[in-house]
């Protein structure tokens, strides 16, 4: 007996989360972080920030953190993000 | 009636299981079978069309539709009058209030857990009473499972993948349970939450395993919830300060004490949301005293608020046996309740 079953899956891949298009260079780049605020993360980026600016001429770092590290970031966080060339969206589990 | 799925063709039952099981699609038991016939007859309990929006997941932007959940609903070996409770949960789960992704992707490692309440639980014959936070019966079986398979495959809720759980709990395979309304003399939880008593009713949390208490050595009210209130706390300890919905388990046994004494729902979660609280500084006592820092006087309830306590009548006639479910992570998620939705002014599908 031939079973005729169904696909399961949504099918289509979620319409966000597409990378942005890829920077020739970090030199003179303003980076900005977003941190989901857990204690992991503030040794993790205190180390980027400062290898950035050292090895990789990045001009400006802005840290911002979530108020709810489950949840997406804040409208206010994510209204700068036009201002920057590139994001670093970090976890600290 | 068209259906938009991908269609697989299998030889026999067995190609069947190894094409779920291999593709990711299951939770690792065996699966209904999902064919075309069996989810249009789900659709058309359900009096949808396939392609109905069901609500666009608030973070990633999936759009669920009727038929996708029909399928995991077969899946899960659901019956098309199971269907619409399904609906209904993930309707509730959609909200944002309830943080859905929050909630199925954290280490935490919480399940979704779905209470019924209303008329439905008779038509679908669920059972509060013996073993009710078990396999208590079919109906809560497969309506719990379907939550879970269409997490799974619908928003990539997998282990390793969305799902990042450190452990998570066996009510992640099914966590759904009937109130016992018929044996309480209590509101039942969707009344208590604002919903017409007459209505059928669905509530949504986000939530830890079960943590069984038992008290047979009293019959005062105070004593006995005292119980409830001192697991809480041990949560509170060993768990997380976050304050939010909690829902403890009534049994007979315990509640007719409660009920001979006047208390209702509203009385035990007042007591409770003024027992239920620890100073920081307990966390020192319990291998936590790193986070303790200057804030050791803090006083840390377990609710906001005494509405924020779910308390449901469920569980077999004899035993002094009650649980709490505690809450994911407090106020990051909200228990979402909402009634089993009943089109009046449509046709069923058309083949």
């Amino acid at each position: 007996m031939i079973f005729r079953v169904l696909d399961p899956t949504a099918e289509k891949a979620p319409p966000a989360g597409k990378l942005a298009p890829r920077l020739d260079t970090l030199e003179g780049k303003t980076v900005g972080f977003i941190s989901n605020g857990k204690e992991g993360t503030k040794g993790f980026f205190l180390h980027l920030d400062r290898m950035l600016r050292e090895e990789y001429g990045v001009a400006q770092v802005v840290s911002r953190t979530k108020s709810n590290y489950s949840a997406p970031a804040d409208a206010r966080i994510v209204a700068e993000i036009k201002g920057w060339d590139a994001v670093v969206s970090g976890l600290g589990d | 009636m068209q259906l938009a799925s991908r269609i697989y063709d299998a030889n026999d039952i067995s190609a069947v299981q190894e094409l779920y099981h291999s593709s990711g699609w299951t939770d690792g038991l065996p699966i209904v079978p999902p064919t075309a016939e069996s989810v249009e007859a789900c659709l058309e309990w359900a009096m949808m069309p396939p392609d109905q929006l069901i609500g666009i997941e608030p973070v990633r932007g999936l759009a669920i539709t009727a038929e996708k959940l029909a399928i995991n609903a077969v899946m899960a070996g659901c019956l098309p009058m199971h269907f619409p409770v399904v609906l209904t949960a993930w309707t509730a789960m959609m909200q944002d209030e309830f943080l859905m992704h929050g909630a199925t992707a954290s280490t935490g490692g919480c399940a979704v857990l779905v209470v019924l309440n209303g008329p439905i639980r008779l038509e679908l014959g669920t059972s509060g009473t013996f073993n009710a936070l078990g396999n208590s019966d079919r109906a809560t079986a497969v309506i719990g499972r379907a939550v879970r398979l269409c997490l799974i495959n619908l928003m990539d809720v997998r282990p390793g993948v969305i799902d990042r759980s450190t452990l998570g709990h066996p009510g992640k395979f099914s966590f759904c349970l009937a109130e016992d309304e018929e044996d309480s003399s209590w509101l039942p939880l969707h009344e208590q939450r604002g919903i017409e008593r007459a209505a059928s009713a669905v509530t949504v949390m986000a939530a830890g395993a079960p943590r069984q208490i038992m008290n047979e050595w009293t019959t005062e009210p105070k004593e006995i919830l005292e119980t409830f209130a001192a697991e809480m706390r041990a949560n509170l300890r060993h768990y997380s300060i976050y304050p939010g919905n909690y829902a403890i388990i009534v049994p007979k046994q315990l509640r007719e004490h409660l009920q001979a004494a006047g208390w209702t729902k509203t009385d035990i979660a007042d007591f409770i949301h003024e027992r239920a609280r620890i100073h920081r500084r307990e966390w020192a006592e319990v291998g936590k005293g790193a986070v303790v820092r200057d804030r050791g006087d803090s006083v840390y309830p377990a609710m906001e608020r005494p509405d924020q306590l779910l308390v449901v009548a469920a569980g077999g006639p004899a035993g002094g046996f009650g649980a709490i479910i505690p809450p994911w992570l407090g106020h990051k998620s909200h228990a979402v309740t909402l009634p089993v939705g009943a089109c009046v002014d449509c046709d069923p599908p058309k083949k």
